[in-house]
C-alpha cells in the first residue's frame, strides 16, 4: 500500500502550507523537499504574534513542524532556477545548483502583504505615527518601533488598505484583515486601557467560527469605536500626531480624528515574483494575480498541469486553518495522483 | 494682343460651375450670418470691432495667407504634407488671382462675369504674343503643375498614409469621396482643356508642348468643348458637395481665424463659435494618434475627429459619450493644424446637461479658514490632489524651510477645492462659488505670493481668479527660481538619469515646460521622453474625463511611461501629485515629484 521512499515531491515555499504539505506528505510515505526563498521557514505566521480568535500564539503553531520535518529536505535561501518536464515528473534544478528529480510539484508560495506606502494618501513611509498591521504585530513581538508612542490616547485602524481596491488594483477581499483588525485593537486597549480606539471600516466581514463574538466583544467589552467609512486622507498635525479624515456613512457626516497611531490593514495580494514560476511549467495566472485551480469549488488544490498542485494563498487570500486544511488536501491529491501513476 | 473669342462672353459649359459657384457662396453667406446670430450680443460686438481693428485685421490677414493658403504649421510638422496641402492650396489660389490679373490686363470689360477668370483661355485668342501674356501664362502653367504635383502625393498617401508618418486616419464618407474625387479631377482635366486650346489662346511651357502632341493624333478641335464640359461639371460637382464634406473647412478656416483672434470663447456646444470650430475640422485624424486613448482599440471613436464629425450630423448620444469621456489633456489641439479647440467644445457640452442635484456653496465663508491660517508672504494651497500625496506636501514644506522662506499653508488640515473640477465637469456656477470664497481667503491672507503644488488648481488660480498683484506660481517655476536666485544650493549627481514628465495642465495648459527642466537638471541629467513638452502623452489620470473607468485607464498609463522610458531613466521626475500617484502604481522604476528630489539633494550651507 505504501508507496516508495524514493517518490520526491517538489514543495515549493516554507510557509505554513508549505509546511503542513510536507508533514502529511511525509506521514503518506512520500518524500517531500521544501524550497524556501528566505532564511527561515514559518512565512508570514512567523512574523505574526498571537492569532485569532483564541489567542493562540503564533509560535505554538509552528512548532510542531520542526520535529515533524525532522529529516525532510529542506533549502533555504534557495530559489527555482528551472523547471523541465520529464516523462515521469519534473527535473527542478534550484537556485543552489541542486538537481531534484520529482515526481510532483507542490506550489504553496503564499502571498504578498499590500505595500502600504502606495496608498500614499494614508502617509505610511511619509508619517511618523503611521504603521501597517505587520509592523504592529512585530511591535508585539519584538516591543521595539519608535513610531509607537509610549502613552497614545487615540489609536486607529484602517481596514482594507489595498484590498477591495480598483484604484490599488487589487479587487479581492483579503477576508483575514477585519478579523486582524478587531483582534490588533483588543490588543491595544489591553495594553492601553485609556487610549480610545477607532476602526475604519467599509464592511466587517466576520464569517468564521467566533468571529461575530470577537466584534460584539470589541465593542461591548472593551468600548473601541467602529466607524462605517473609508479613509479619504491622513495629515500630520503640528504637535506630531496624525488627523484622520474619513466619512461615516451611517451618520452620513465627515469626521475628523486625531490620533496617535494609525494602523493600516496591509491587505493580501498577489505576489507578482512568484508568476513567472508558473509560466515555467507553462500555466496561466488568474485575472486577479493568483495561481489559477483547476477549479474553484471542488479542485481548488489542482492545476491543469500533470503533477502540479497548490497549496494555501498562492491561489487567493485565506486564513489560517483554511491554508492547513488545504495544504493537507493537496498532498492527499499527490499521493492519490502518484498511486493511480503507477 | 489677346480678343474676345465670343462678342456675348457666354457659353453654355460654365453653367455647371456657375451653379456649384453660386450655391456654395450662398450656403457661406447664410452660414456667416446664422453664426454671427448665434453668437452672444457680446462677443458679437467684439468681433466685429476685432474686424475693423488695424491690428488684429492685419493679424487676421497674416494668419489666413500662412496657415490656409501656405499651410506653415503644416510644414512644421511634416514636410511632405506641408508641400502637399500648400502646393494645391496656394497654387489654386494663384491662378485663381492670376486669372483675375489675365482678365483685368487684357480684357477689363469681362471682370463682372466673374466664370471669366476660370475660364479665361476658353473665351479668348490671342493674335500676337506680348510679354505680359508670355509671363502670365507661364505662371499660371508653373501653378498648375505645382498642383499637379500636390495632387499625385495626395493620390500616393490615400493609398499609402504612413509614407507620410500617419498611422490612423479616418474614414471618408460617401460625399467626401465624391468630394476628393472632384477635387482630384479639377486640375488634370483644367491641363486637359487648356491643352486643347493653346493653339488659339495661347499657353507656356505645358500647354503648347501637350497641344502639339494631341494635335499628332487626337484632333483637338473635336476634344476641346467637351473637355471644357467635363472641367466644369468637376468644378460644379466640388462646390455643390463642399458643405457637407470635410472640405467645408476651407471657408470655415477663414473664418475661425478671425474670430479667434477676436478672443471668443465657445459657450455653446452647438452655436457660433463652436460651429465654426467643428467645421473647420478637416477630418485629417491627426488626432487621433495623438489622443492618448487611442492606445485602446475601443476608444479610438472618442478623438476630437469624431466628436465634430458627430456635432456635425447632430448625433447626440455619441456626442454626450465622446464629450464624457475625454480625458481633457488638449493634446489633439496641440497637433491640429486649425487648432481646433476639442476639449472647450467637450466642457460646453458638458455645461449643457441639467443635474437632478445642484449643490449650492453661497453659505461657504472664509473666515472659518482665514481663523486657520497664519500670516506670511507666501501662502501654500496644496489643494487636495497633494493632500493625498502627502509626501509631496512634506517636501515642498522641507525645501522652504530650507531655502529660509516665511510661509503658511492656506489648508492645513484641508481647505476649499479650487473649483476646476467642477469647471471640469461644466458646472460653471458652482465653480465659481468655489472661486469667490477662495479668492477672499487669499486676498485678506496678506500674501504676495500664492504657491501652488497641483498644477490643476494653478490653472483655475491663474486663468479664472482674477489675482492681480499676487504672483501666483507653481512650486516648479518656483523652486527653479530660488535655485538661480542662489537661495537653495542643490548637489547634482550626473550619473542619475531623470526622466521629466510634462503634466498637461502645466504644460499644454500653461505654457511651463522650460523652469520645471531647468530644475530636474539641477539634480541630475535630465533624459527626454520619445514625446515630450507639448506633445507629452497623458499620464492617464486626468479628472478631466467623466466617465473612463479605473481599469481603463491603465493602458494609457502603461503607454505614457514606455514613452517617458524611452531615454532609459532612473527615475520619473513629474511636477503633478495626480500624475505622481497615477504613475506609481504601475512604474518600475521611481516616480518622484520636483518637490521630493530637491529636498533631497540640497546642500545645507
Amino acid at each position: 500500500m505504501l508507496l516508495n521512499m524514493k517518490e520526491i515531491v517538489l514543495v515549493v515555499g516554507g510557509g505554513i502550507a508549505g509546511l503542513e504539505t510536507a508533514r502529511e506528505l511525509k506521514e503518506l510515505g512520500l518524500s517531500p523537499v521544501i524550497v524556501e526563498k528566505s532564511s527561515s521557514l514559518g512565512g508570514h505566521v512567523a512574523q505574526w504574534n498571537c492569532l485569532f480568535p483564541d489567542m493562540t500564539p503564533a509560535r505554538k503553531v509552528l512548532e510542531p513542524y520542526e520535529s515533524a520535518l525532522k529529516d525532510v529536505e529542506i533549502h533555504l535561501e534557495t530559489e527555482i532556477a528551472s523547471i523541465n518536464r520529464l516523462q515521469k515528473g519534473y527535473s527542478v534544478v534550484l537556485s543552489d545548483g541542486a538537481a531534484v528529480p520529482c515526481k510532483a510539484v507542490v506550489f504553496a508560495t503564499g502571498f504578498k502583504l499590500f505595500e502600504a506606502e502606495k496608498k500614499e494618501e494614508y502617509g505610511y513611509g511619509v508619517y511618523d505615527r503611521v504603521i501597517t498591521n505587520r509592523d504592529l504585530e512585530n511591535w508585539f513581538n519584538t516591543g521595539s518601533d519608535s513610531r509607537v508612542p509610549e502613552k497614545p490616547s487615540a489609536i486607529g485602524f484602517v481596514h482594507c488598505v489595498g484590498s477591495r481596491d480598483v484604484k490599488a488594483g487589487n479587487t479581492q477581499c483579503s477576508k483575514v484583515c477585519c478579523i486582524t483588525a478587531i483582534k490588533q485593537a483588543i490588543e491595544m486597549k489591553e495594553k492601553f486601557p485609556n487610549a480610545e480606539i477607532y476602526c475604519f471600516y467599509m464592511d466587517l466581514r466576520l464569517f468564521g467560527k467566533k468571529y461575530e463574538d470577537f466584534y460584539i466583544n470589541a465593542q461591548k467589552d472593551y468600548g473601541i469605536h467602529f466607524i462605517r467609512g473609508r479613509v479619504s486622507e491622513v495629515s500630520e498635525t503640528i504637535d506630531g500626531r496624525v488627523l484622520v479624515k474619513a466619512e461615516d456613512t451611517l451618520v452620513g457626516k465627515p469626521v475628523k480624528v486625531r490620533l496617535d497611531l494609525l494602523v493600516l490593514m496591509a491587505g493580501i495580494v498577489c505576489n507578482k515574483e512568484n508568476q513567472q514560476l508558473l509560466q515555467a511549467v507553462s500555466l496561466p495566472v488568474d485575472e486577479d494575480g493568483f495561481f489559477r485551480s483547476k477549479d474553484n469549488i471542488a479542485s481548488i488544490t489542482e492545476s491543469d498541469r500533470d503533477g502540479v498542485f497548490f497549496a494555501g494563498t498562492c491561489t487567493g487570500p485565506k486564513t489560517i486553518p483554511e491554508t492547513i486544511a488545504e495544504a493537507r488536501s493537496a498532498a492527499l491529491n499527490v499521493y492519490n495522483y502518484l498511486k493511480s501513476r503507477r | 494682343m489677346i480678343v474676345d473669342r465670343f462678342s456675348n462672353g457666354f457659353h453654355p459649359f460654365v453653367l455647371p460651375f456657375l451653379i456649384g459657384m453660386i450655391f456654395v457662396l450662398g450656403y457661406c453667406v447664410y452660414g456667416i450670418i446664422r453664426i454671427l446670430v448665434q453668437l452672444p450680443r457680446d462677443d458679437r460686438r467684439k468681433f466685429l470691432i476685432s474686424l475693423v481693428t488695424p491690428k488684429t485685421a492685419w493679424k487676421n490677414v497674416k494668419d489666413i495667407f500662412l496657415n490656409c493658403l501656405l499651410h506653415v504649421k503644416l510644414w512644421k510638422r511634416n514636410k511632405v504634407l506641408g508641400y502637399m496641402h500648400s502646393s494645391i492650396a496656394f497654387g489654386w489660389f494663384m491662378i485663381i488671382l492670376l486669372g483675375h490679373i489675365e482678365v483685368m490686363l487684357f480684357l477689363p470689360h469681362r471682370i463682372r462675369l466673374f466664370y471669366y477668370p476660370i475660364f479665361f483661355n476658353f473665351f479668348v485668342a490671342e493674335t500676337e504674343s506680348t510679354i505680359q501674356g508670355a509671363v502670365l501664362f507661364f505662371l499660371m502653367d508653373l501653378f498648375l503643375l505645382v498642383i499637379l504635383s500636390g495632387i499625385v502625393l495626395a493620390m500616393i498617401k490615400r493609398v499609402r498614409s504612413r509614407w507620410f508618418g500617419m498611422r490612423r486616419t479616418t474614414r471618408a464618407s460617401l460625399l467626401d469621396t465624391i468630394g476628393l474625387y472632384s477635387l482630384w479631377a479639377i486640375f488634370p482635366l483644367r491641363l486637359l482643356c487648356e491643352s486643347f486650346t493653346a493653339h488659339i489662346s495661347g499657353g507656356s511651357f505645358l500647354t503648347l508642348p501637350m497641344n502639339w502632341i494631341f494635335r499628332q493624333f487626337l484632333g483637338n478641335e473635336l476634344n476641346y468643348l467637351p473637355t471644357w464640359w467635363a472641367y466644369s461639371i468637376a468644378l460644379g460637382v466640388f462646390m455643390t458637395v463642399l458643405p457637407f464634406t470635410r472640405y467645408m473647412h476651407i471657408p470655415a478656416e477663414m473664418m475661425l481665424i478671425p474670430m479667434r483672434n477676436a478672443g471668443l470663447h465657445i459657450l455653446h456646444p452647438r452655436k457660433g463659435f463652436a460651429r465654426v470650430q467643428f467645421y473647420s475640422c478637416p477630418g485629417c485624424g491627426v488626432c487621433i494618434d495623438a489622443c492618448p486613448m487611442s492606445v485602446r482599440k475601443e476608444n479610438l471613436k472618442d478623438c476630437t475627429v469624431y466628436l465634430n464629425r458627430q456635432l456635425r450630423r447632430g448625433n447626440e448620444k455619441r456626442i454626450e459619450e465622446i464629450s464624457d469621456k475625454c480625458l481633457m489633456c488638449g493634446k489633439c489641439t496641440q497637433v491640429c493644424q486649425v487648432e481646433v479647440d476639442g476639449p472647450q467644445m467637450r466642457l460646453a457640452q458638458r455645461s449643457m446637461r441639467s443635474y437632478g442635484i445642484n449643490q449650492h456653496y453661497s453659505k461657504l465663508s472664509a473666515e472659518d479658514h482665514l481663523n486657520r491660517i497664519g500670516t506670511a508672504k507666501v501662502l501654500y494651497f496644496a489643494g487636495c490632489m497633494t493632500h493625498l500625496t502627502p509626501g509631496i506636501r512634506k517636501a515642498v514644506g522641507s525645501v522652504l524651510d530650507k531655502a529660509g522662506i516665511s510661509w503658511t499653508m492656506m489648508d492645513p488640515e484641508g481647505g476649499l477645492c479650487c473649483g476646476r473640477p467642477m469647471m471640469l465637469a461644466g458646472r460653471r456656477e458652482q465653480a465659481r462659488e468655489m472661486a469667490r470664497v477662495n479668492r477672499e481667503i487669499i486676498r485678506n491672507s496678506g500674501c504676495d505670493i500664492l504657491l501652488l503644488s497641483c498644477p490643476i488648481c494653478y490653472k483655475i488660480f491663474k486663468d479664472k481668479y482674477n489675482l492681480s498683484g499676487i504672483y501666483v506660481v507653481h512650486h516648479s517655476v518656483f523652486f527653479d527660481e530660488l535655485i538661480h536666485s542662489q537661495r537653495l544650493h542643490v548637489s547634482r549627481d550626473e550619473a542619475l538619469k531623470l526622466a521629466y514628465h510634462d503634466p498637461c495642465e502645466l504644460g499644454r495648459g500653461c505654457g511651463i515646460y522650460d523652469a520645471p527642466r531647468s530644475a530636474v537638471s539641477a539634480v541630475g541629467t535630465l533624459v527626454e521622453a520619445a514625446k515630450n513638452r507639448n506633445e507629452s502623452i497623458c499620464c492617464g489620470g486626468s479628472l478631466g474625463s467623466l466617465s473612463l473607468s479605473f481599469e481603463k485607464r491603465k493602458d494609457i498609463t502603461v503607454n505614457s511611461l514606455n514613452n517617458l522610458k524611452a531615454g532609459d531613466p532612473d527615475m520619473i521626475v513629474t511636477a503633478c501629485p495626480l500624475c505622481q500617484s497615477t504613475f506609481g502604481k504601475y512604474s518600475d522604476i521611481p516616480v518622484k515629484d520636483i518637490a521630493q528630489i530637491l529636498d533631497s539633494s540640497i546642500r545645507e550651507r
